[in-house]
């Protein structure tokens, strides 16, 4: 019998834990193998969007907001984190604003991706010299990391709610639709393990090159500048791993999302410090927070290891 | 009333008070680029060093003004005379006076030299050779690049490869102009330093906040002076900087050797302040006037100048500045005049007919210096200059910093004019020969083209000189150079000498950095050799090992530094 880590975790939390926690824990892992946390994943959704908002606010104020599309982000999420919070009361909502102002964002992040790209072209020497002004120019990746939350925001928008798990219809339904491989299917019960790994691949690849230019950028004078650069491809190992096997999915994957989010918090921990550290420190907390090291940046990576957490909680696609 | 270096920074106060009868360890004439750094080192490893400034000390709230014409008081403006066939301009650009000296407002370009500067007759067959390699002053390069600390790209790909402790300041429209150009030519480029200008805060200083008047003094603090880097750690370990102190001359004892340095204080009284060392810190005009205004029986043609070499070997480097009109707004005082350059060509290439080379650097004049180059460059005056001034913003300018070689006719004497103190003055004598001269026109030519790649409709190119080094030659042999590799006179042990005149080539890199580099290792020298300067002739050539513990406060930590 393969390792599963559900179950596995089940197990052991009936054994050590006290009867009420171990319960809890036993009902969330339920609901997330059975594709029933649309409201925590819309409050999720609510929480990052407002730091990502936070985020593009204040980079895109130190661009001067120099084009008028550079508000849209900012717009944008705030109308998520709305959405977001509203999907967590309704059901209608998660599945129609959510849904609807997720692609909005999700569009918006890689229109923002080809401006970007632009804006590096447009820096002396453009792209014959990309080193130099990928380091000196807009943040390329930034506006897909942007996308993280209403990614998640468009899978909240087809999962089943918390209160749906033991629902008799919704019982019957999964024996009906048990051989369909459609992707609102899979995501509806659960089932999105290898989905939710690659786009853990994928984001992995994002934050880790804006994490490696960004920190190559200041020469690495911290050690601890190197861990990210160094876990990305680890991170991303695990996740095409998780794809091709089962049991990847199981161990590796969670073991090494689990780094990656601890270390993302612990870069959260330094940039944090090294705002208060610059002159006038807390005293001056805009100030510093906009011309420090950027605050949330961290928390993108570590967004990433929590995607291939929650995938090694999913039960794999239908075949 | 609190003495404040830049709106964060105070002065530690009560400084150390020596009297003129006291016998410190070290007098150090002149506190400036080399000077602050080894007032703090010696005063940290515990010696009582005095530093004389014949200048202010500087209080940067209320003595600094951002103004281009206010900034005269930072220069050496006494009278100097100058000759030759090409005549160099003495005065701001090549001097500083007062505490911090120069490094109060060069424009921090910081790149190292490279490798082959140190071994230029080796290599070349011209100019000299260092007594020392680039590779016993690379760690120190690093320690001053922490300490300074230097931004800049995290490589820069030229002579020994190297990264910067911070990151790189974003461009301005002249930067964007050389990096545009160059891309074009297929020469590269680093953007955004390497410069001694924080991006980031460090300590109490707080970053660069681009707003350009880096030559005036940077009240801001961002940009690196030993005034603010150095001599306040120095003061916290209780060296005495005394400022309008105008060294006269240094006297000797029977015996040969040092005994203190005359010299005259404010209202012109004359102090005599003994010490058991002397290092004469006064940068290519003042440290070999001094010492040829310390001639004395034994001495007659100058303190350690057995090899008649003292005040010869001058060096200036090529400025030559081109300027181009562009239809789009440049902005030329926006950021740092320095925050972009190529060294592509640094090294010799034989078929450009000449030996050595030169660097592209940005430059960026305020609006005064940017009307006299331009009177030079196109004959600008009156309505004429009206016109050109009104499009001011639209102009980009970049600088040749060529390598001319170091030559005996290059020299500083004594002119039979006296200063307000009626000391002799020095008389600076400066001809170009035909290598330094293929190499302007080339450099020049070469400038040009890159700004017309970077699309400039308009292209007009003005001659000038910047920096100046040599004059007091370091060398491993006494018969044609005046101090050892240590900056010790080869004639008299316990007199030194450490600043730019020491330096026997120049590259074509900016001098600042190395001179603080080469500081910090005669300090480290001087340290490991302890009481044997005071009482030994004995010269102990040996390589002392860097100090890592000697750092200013601030800066030993990597990274963004605690304040507290």
């Amino acid at each position: 019998m393969t390792f599963v880590l559900t179950t596995e975790l089940e197990r052991s939390a009936n054994r050590a834990l006290p009867a009420p926690l171990s319960e809890a824990m036993t009902s969330i892992l339920e609901h997330l193998r059975e594709g029933c946390f649309q409201r925590s994943l819309c409050l999720i959704v609510s929480v990052t969007s407002v730091a990502s908002g936070l985020e593009v606010g204040y980079e895109h104020y130190k661009g001067s907001y120099s084009n008028p599309v550079m508000y849209t982000p900012i717009l944008l999420s705030g109308s998520l984190a709305v959405a977001g919070l509203l999907g967590a009361f309704s059901g209608v909502a998660a599945r129609t604003a959510l849904r609807l102002i997720s692609i909005v964002t999700l569009a918006d992040g890689i229109i923002g991706f080809c401006f970007h790209v632009r804006g590096v072209a447009r820096k002396p020497g453009g792209w014959s010299i990309p080193v130099t002004n990928i380091v000196m120019g807009p943040p390329l990746f930034a506006p897909l990391l942007f996308g993280t939350s209403a990614y998640l925001g468009l899978m909240a928008s087809y999962l089943r709610r918390e209160e749906d798990l033991n629902r008799v219809g919704d019982k019957l339904g999964e024996i009906v639709e048990a051989g369909s491989s459609d992707w609102r299917t899979n995501l509806r019960y659960g089932r999105f393990q290898k989905h939710l790994s690659f786009v853990t691949v994928l984001w992995a690849f994002f934050s880790g090159f804006e994490a490696m230019y960004s920190h190559y950028k200041t020469n690495f004078r911290y050690k601890a500048q190197w861990t990210p650069v160094l876990l990305t491809p680890v991170l991303i190992a695990a996740g095409v791993g998780a794809i091709k096997s089962r049991r990847i999915a199981n161990t590796v994957l969670p073991a090494v999302s689990a780094l990656a989010l601890a270390d993302g918090a612990v870069g959260f921990y330094y940039h944090a410090r090294g705002i208060a550290r610059r002159p006038g420190g807390m005293r001056k907390p805009l100030y510093n927070t906009l011309y420090g090291p950027p605050i949330f940046a961290p928390l993108l990576f570590a967004a990433c290891g929590f995607l291939g957490l929650m995938a090694s909680l999913l039960r794999r696609e239908k075949r | 009333m609190t003495h404040r270096l830049g709106p964060m920074q105070t002065l530690p106060s009560p400084m150390r008070k020596f009297a003129d009868h006291d016998v410190v360890d070290y007098c150090i004439v002149g506190v400036g680029s080399a000077g602050g750094v080894l007032v703090q080192r010696l005063a940290r490893a515990g010696f009582r060093v005095v530093g004389l400034e014949a200048g202010p000390f500087w209080d940067t709230e209320k003595d600094w003004v951002s103004d281009e014409k206010g900034s005269h008081e930072l220069y050496w403006n006494d009278l100097r005379i100058t000759g030759g066939t090409h005549p160099l301009a003495l005065g701001a650009n090549n001097s500083g006076k007062g505490v911090g000296g120069g490094s109060v407002h060069w424009a921090a370009f910081a790149p190292r030299f490279h490798p082959s500067d140190f071994r230029v007759y080796t290599e070349d067959g011209v100019g000299a050779d260092w007594p020392m390699s680039y590779w016993d002053l690379k760690p120190y390069y690093e320690l001053l690049e922490r300490e300074i600390p230097v931004a800049g790209p995290a490589w820069f790909p030229w002579g020994d490869p190297h990264g910067h402790p911070y990151g790189p300041h974003p461009l301005g429209g002249v930067g964007d102009v050389l990096v545009r150009g160059c891309t074009k030519l297929g020469i590269r480029s680093v953007a955004g330093g390497p410069v001694a200008i924080l991006s980031g805060s460090h300590g109490d200083r707080p970053h660069c906040i681009y707003r350009g008047f880096c030559l005036q003094g940077c009240k801001v603090g961002a940009k690196a002076s030993t005034l603010i880097t150095h001599v306040p750690d120095a003061i916290t370990h209780g060296a005495e900087v005394r400022a309008h102190s105008m060294a006269s001359r240094i006297s000797l004892r029977e015996d040969g050797r040092v005994e203190g340095v005359l010299y005259l204080d404010r209202e012109g009284k004359e102090h005599f302040q003994r010490a058991r060392a002397v290092i004469v810190s006064g940068y290519a005009i003042e440290t070999p006037r001094l010492l040829l205004n310390s001639a004395c029986p034994g001495h007659r043609h100058g303190l350690a100048n057995s090899s008649g070499t003292l005040g010869k070997y001058l060096m200036a480097q090529a400025g030559n500045v081109v300027a181009g009109r562009f239809e789009e707004l440049i902005r030329l005082y926006k950021a740092p005049p320095a925050h972009a350059l190529s060294e592509e060509f640094y090294e010799t290439d034989p078929h450009r007919g000449f030996a050595r080379g030169f660097a592209v650097q940005t430059v960026g004049p305020l609006p005064v210096a940017f009307a006299k180059q331009m009177t030079a460059a196109m004959g600008a005056w009156g309505w004429g200059m009206r016109r050109v001034m009104m499009d001011y913003n639209h102009w980009a300018t970049l600088g040749v910093l060529g390598e001319i070689l170091p030559w005996e006719d290059n020299r500083v004497e004594l002119a039979d004019e006296r200063d307000q103190h009626g000391l002799p003055v020095a008389k600076v004598t400066f001809n170009l020969h035909d290598n330094d001269k293929k190499l302007i026109q080339f450099g020049e030519n070469k400038v040009m083209e890159i700004m017309r790649a970077a699309g400039a409709k308009q292209v007009v190119q003005e001659s000038r000189f910047a920096h100046l080094v040599g004059a007091v030659r370091m060398g491993s042999d006494p018969s044609n150079s005046v101090v050892d590799r240590f900056g010790r006179t080869h004639d008299i042990p316990n007199l030194f000498v450490c600043d730019g005149s020491i330096l026997p080539t120049q590259g074509s890199a900016n001098p600042g950095l190395t001179i603080q580099a080469l500081a910090a290792r005669t300090a480290d020298y001087l340290i490991k050799q302890g009481d044997a300067v005071f009482f030994s002739n004995r010269r102990d050539l040996t390589e002392p090992g860097i100090r890592y513990d000697l750092s200013p406060s601030y800066t030993r930590f990597k990274g963004n530094p605690r304040i507290a």
